[in-house]
């Protein structure tokens, strides 16, 4: 981040704040890569340590939203500023509620594994959840290089997640429907997929701020969006 | 609605420097100091019933642009006024205008409040009594009463009336200089950092006032604070070094400036 400010305490404040929310940010991808490789591996110390680490990332949200609002009322910023803080306050909330998904994502791994349950679908999960995270890694470069190109690309990449998500969303159902003691599995499946497809969201909604940085407009035109689950009733 | 095809200042200004419903219009002005060259080129209107805020770092020549529109830079022996400035489409620098009442009509509140040494009726009675605006006593008490009001003054001095007006406080004061300035019912009011001695109360109350004359008046006001600017105007110029650089939308210049000057400006970047 450029530090031209006449003052350099503003300069500290604001650098204060953005690494803060890079850490935050960080920590929330550290977060949801170790809930999907998790999924696969099952391994039960690292899931209870995506839980208990859940805390660290509600205190980072604490301190970018108690940094932003000093810098604003103290600070009164303009023009990039203002858009820097304001943005920097909406994508730390954003974060702090991914690693909500990939706590809960966490939880419900837990339960499979207690479920026992070792005929699972065919459908790759963990796919779903690598993509999501090759978003994540892109959006936190495109904020930390102010890449405005680089976030329309990834906003306009979550179709593929919707795609899987339906996709995945219609296997579930239909081997519930031909498996019935499968049913207990199958809800935390959907659930998994579900927080999955909704990350993936939040990380648009993330390249959609870094595009309001750089640019001071929002993306006029509409995302492109196919997750189908909530129209399409199963065969 | 250019009057021009050859403004050169179009070239350097970012924004749109036209109104829709102009009063005064100043066209590629530059303002000398001997040979020094204060104001660059500028050309702008300022709409009717519009407040704008012109803004810059000191030296800019926000101020002495601003003494333009009522040719207070006249008093200024080395001061040259090249370029076209009118109101309502009459030339102000023509020989025939004639200052006083030029000056009634584009009246001006300055930094220092600055009552005459007389009483508060008569600060605000001196203006309709030298331009013969008051038909008898009557009308001029009706006159300096409303006057009074609109300025929001009249219910802290309604039992005074006949202290001097130095003695009241900094705030009202100025209020004071204000209601002295429409008096004479102008057309425009020119501010020139009209709260800078003031505390944040007065100046509140200052900028209350600004936003209730701009219903009935167009408004420039010069200023060092942003958030005033912010707060009061509806359009902002930003001047650097004697250029326009950028006019627009109050909103628009503070979240997002066109011109990188005007960001680092008001960025706290330069100063």
């Amino acid at each position: 981040m450029e530090n031209t400010h006449i003052s350099s305490s503003f300069d500290k404040d604001l650098n204060k704040l953005n690494d803060n929310l890079l850490k935050l940010g960080n920590t929330a991808l550290d977060q949801f890569e170790s809930c999907i490789n998790n999924f696969g591996t099952q391994n039960l110390d690292e899931i209870k340590t995506v839980i208990s680490n859940d805390k660290i990332l509600d205190d980072l949200d604490d301190k970018v939203q108690k940094y932003g609002f000093e810098i604003i009322a103290l600070r009164a910023p303009q023009a990039a500023d203002l858009r820097r803080v304001i943005v920097a306050l909406k994508i730390a909330t954003i974060f702090e509620r991914i690693g909500d998904y990939s706590r809960n994502i966490s939880n419900r791994t837990k339960l499979l594994i207690e479920l026992k349950y070792t005929d699972l679908p065919g459908v790759n999960i963990g796919k779903m959840g690598q993509k999501t995270q090759t978003m994540f890694e892109d959006v936190l470069d495109a904020y930390i290089n102010e890449d405005d190109k680089l976030a329309v690309k990834i906003r306009n990449s979550d179709i593929k997640i919707d795609k899987m998500h339906t996709e995945y969303y219609l296997e579930i159902i239909s081997h519930m429907q031909r498996k019935k003691n499968f049913a207990p599995t199958g809800a935390h499946l959907l659930f998994i997929a579900k927080n999955i497809e909704r990350v993936a969201d939040y990380i648009t909604d993330v390249a959609e701020q870094i595009y309001f940085l750089v640019n001071g407009r929002a993306l006029s035109d509409l995302r492109p969006k196919a997750d189908k689950t909530s129209l399409k009733i199963p065969n | 609605m250019l009057i021009n095809n050859d403004l050169k200042t179009l070239d350097l200004t970012v924004g749109d420097v036209f109104s829709q419903n102009p009063r005064l219009k100043a066209r590629n002005v530059s303002v000398f100091y001997g040979d020094n060259k204060a104001i660059d080129n500028v050309t702008i209107d300022i709409g009717n019933k519009e407040v704008i805020s012109f803004i810059g770092p000191s030296g800019c020549g926000k101020s002495t642009f601003l003494r333009c529109f009522n040719r207070m830079n006249d008093t200024i022996d080395s001061c040259a006024v090249k370029g076209e400035i009118t109101i309502d489409d009459e030339n102000i620098y023509d020989k025939k205008i004639d200052v006083v009442p030029l000056r009634a009509r584009i009246g001006m509140v300055f930094q220092k409040p600055n009552p005459f040494p007389k009483s508060i009726y008569d600060n605000v009675a001196y203006g309709p009594r030298i331009h013969g605006l008051s038909e008898n006593k009557e009308h001029l008490d009706g006159i300096v009463e409303e006057s009074l009001k609109r300025a929001g003054l009249w219910e802290e001095v309604i039992d005074r009336l006949d202290s001097p007006g130095t003695g009241l406080s900094g705030g009202q004061q100025q209020r004071l200089c204000i209601a002295r300035a429409i008096a004479v019912s102008p057309e425009v009011i020119l501010m020139d950092e009209p709260c800078s001695a003031l505390d944040p109360i007065a100046t509140a109350k200052i900028e209350e006032l600004i936003h209730e004359l701009g219903n009935d008046y167009s408004i420039v006001i010069v200023t060092h604070s942003m958030q005033q600017a912010a707060r009061v105007s509806k359009k902002t110029a930003y001047f650097h070094l004697g250029k326009l650089i950028e006019v627009g939308r109050t909103k628009d210049i503070f979240t997002r400036p066109q011109h990188h000057q005007t960001e680092a400006y008001i960025s706290g970047k330069i100063g």
